[in-house]
């Protein structure tokens, strides 16, 4: 055996710079697959079937097919198209796209748990739907989808190394490129592997605090 | 004659190939009453979730205060926020306030600035005896309180009429009495209600006129007298048999002698006791109070 724990020391700088990157990859893509997912969501729960089947496709498309594979296909595919991204940006579009798949699921979840009086009872004293979903539904459908959401997140911060594969210059290329010069691979993914896991709990940490926050008395989960 | 509030004209509704509404015509009048009763499954709640629009209808006209609410000129949203409902589930939105479950549609629909919609908010819990709970969520309430905060809900738009559906079937039956109370002071105050129910004692007492609906069409329809004594439909006489009846047997104290004047008030009382003082001589102590409920038993399966 013969672990040098000293690279860490060494190389910390250079490693934080790629942890920030991280953290900026997967707020970015976190916020736009958000975004994205109440838009995907709202359309599959749309009756239009014009609406609801491209959207459907959607879903089934990203949730079907490896990341990695996205991943490739934004960045080296689109070129074929004369469509040349760099590839900070492929990987945020990449992991973009991905992430609103499944939280337009995650949405459309929690829409679907609301009971449908609340809508009736909404319409009914005169408000349009639109209202309706913004005042009534939403704001419950959002709480009630916050524990699906926080997986989803901690996904997306842990899937954000796949974009080391397009060298992006996030924490796992960083410490790529720390093993080739120091040989110590053991040592530095478990440091890697701590600083995901630190930002992962602070993730959790935090969506529990809103849980909490949120949480409408009376209601299960209510203190 | 004064215009009616509603009007409904050969009103029909079909789910699939399932017609549930045959035919219906009614007219509704200002500071009218209506009950409508009749068996479950006989279209009374489609009926009312129509005249909103909440189930659009197949076929037949519905008039507002004169104006056809099916026409693409209506603004079903205007109609609505005039014609309130309150649900047999209460509804509320459980993520507000009671006070914010008043003020939402206030200030959504009536774009009331937020301070006035807290004034009518006021006004209205204290309408229905609920000032104190103004601050706390419906989840926190009993279902009482809750529907009473759904009948605030609705009268704080200053509606021209509010429809009931079933709004005392999902409470437990000592909470019944105080969503009554409130409807009857609603309809002492000359309020405009259509109330599906199954209380025979609001439709006898607060109805101006009761609609039995039986298979999607209006059997009988009449003032409360007319009907609960002298039914002319043979269904109506029977559901409200069947019906009374029932609220008699969900009564388990209530013996069930047929001739009222040898039955003194305090016979079950006094068998009570009897039985009591009996059974603390004769039995062990854990078989005191079996023996009470089987005494009771006893009496009224004899009768």
């Amino acid at each position: 055996m013969n672990l040098d724990w000293s690279v860490i020391g060494e190389n910390f700088n250079y490693l934080m710079a790629g942890a920030e990157l991280t953290i900026i990859i997967s707020i970015l893509s976190i916020f736009l697959g958000f975004v994205g997912g109440i838009f995907i969501g709202m359309c599959r729960i749309s009756k239009n079937p014009l609406i609801y089947y491209p959207s459907t496709a959607y879903v089934e498309a990203f949730r079907g097919t490896p990341l990695l594979i996205q991943i490739f296909l934004v960045y080296l595919g689109l070129s074929s198209f004369n469509i040349q991204l760099s590839a900070w940006d492929a990987g945020i579009l990449a992991l973009s796209l991905n992430s609103a798949a499944y939280q337009s699921e995650i949405f459309r979840g929690g829409i679907q748990s609301i009971p449908k009086g609340q809508m009736e009872a909404a319409r009914s004293m005169g408000l349009t739907y639109n209202q309706s979903m913004f005042k009534v539904i939403i704001p419950q459908a959002l709480r009630n989808a916050l524990p699906p959401y926080t997986n989803e997140f901690c996904t997306m911060i842990k899937d954000s190394s796949l974009v080391s594969a397009i060298s992006v210059m996030e924490l796992t290329w960083s410490a790529k490129n720390v093993i080739s010069v120091t040989f110590q691979p053991f040592v530095v993914y478990i440091f890697i592997a701590f600083l995901y896991f630190l930002m992962t709990f602070v993730t959790t940490r935090f969506m529990r605090y809103l849980e909490k926050r949120y949480a409408i008395p009376g209601m299960m989960g209510a203190e | 004659m004064e215009t009616p509030i509603i009007e409904v004209i050969g009103l029909e509704k079909a789910f699939g190939d399932h017609m549930v509404l045959k035919g219906i015509s009614m007219t509704v009048y200002p500071k009218e009453v209506v009950v409508v009763i009749g068996p479950s499954g006989s279209g009374k709640s489609t009926l009312l979730r129509c005249l909103n629009r909440l189930n659009e209808p197949t076929n037949g006209k519905i008039l507002f205060q004169g104006y056809d609410i099916m026409s693409p000129d209506i603004d079903i949203n205007v109609v609505r926020s005039q014609m309130n409902m309150v649900f047999q589930n209460f509804n509320l939105f459980m993520h507000l306030s009671v006070k914010k479950n008043v003020t939402l549609a206030l200030t959504s629909v009536k774009k009331i600035t937020q301070e006035e919609a807290d004034r009518i908010a006021d006004e209205t819990l204290l309408k229905v005896g609920l000032t104190e709970k103004a601050d706390a969520y419906p989840g926190q309430l009993s279902g009482g309180q809750q529907q009473r905060v759904a009948i605030a809900r609705a009268l704080a738009m200053d509606p021209k009429v509010i429809l009931f559906d079933e709004p005392t079937s999902a409470l437990d039956p000592e909470l019944i009495g105080e969503v009554l109370d409130v409807m009857k002071k609603l309809a002492e105050s000359g309020m405009t209600m259509v109330v599906v129910t199954h209380e025979m004692g609001f439709a006898r007492e607060m109805a101006d006129r009761v609609i039995f609906m039986d298979e999607g069409v209006i059997a009988e329809s009449g003032p409360p007298e007319e009907i609960f004594t002298n039914p002319k439909n043979e269904r109506t006489r029977i559901f409200l048999k069947r019906i009374l009846k029932e609220i008699e047997d969900m009564d388990p104290l209530k013996p069930k002698y047929e001739t009222p004047e040898l039955a003194p008030e305090a016979e079950g009382v006094k068998a009570a006791e009897e039985g009591y003082k009996w059974s603390q001589e004769h039995k062990e102590p854990d078989e005191q109070k079996r023996w009470l409920g089987f005494k009771f038993l006893k009496r009224d399966k004899k009768k």
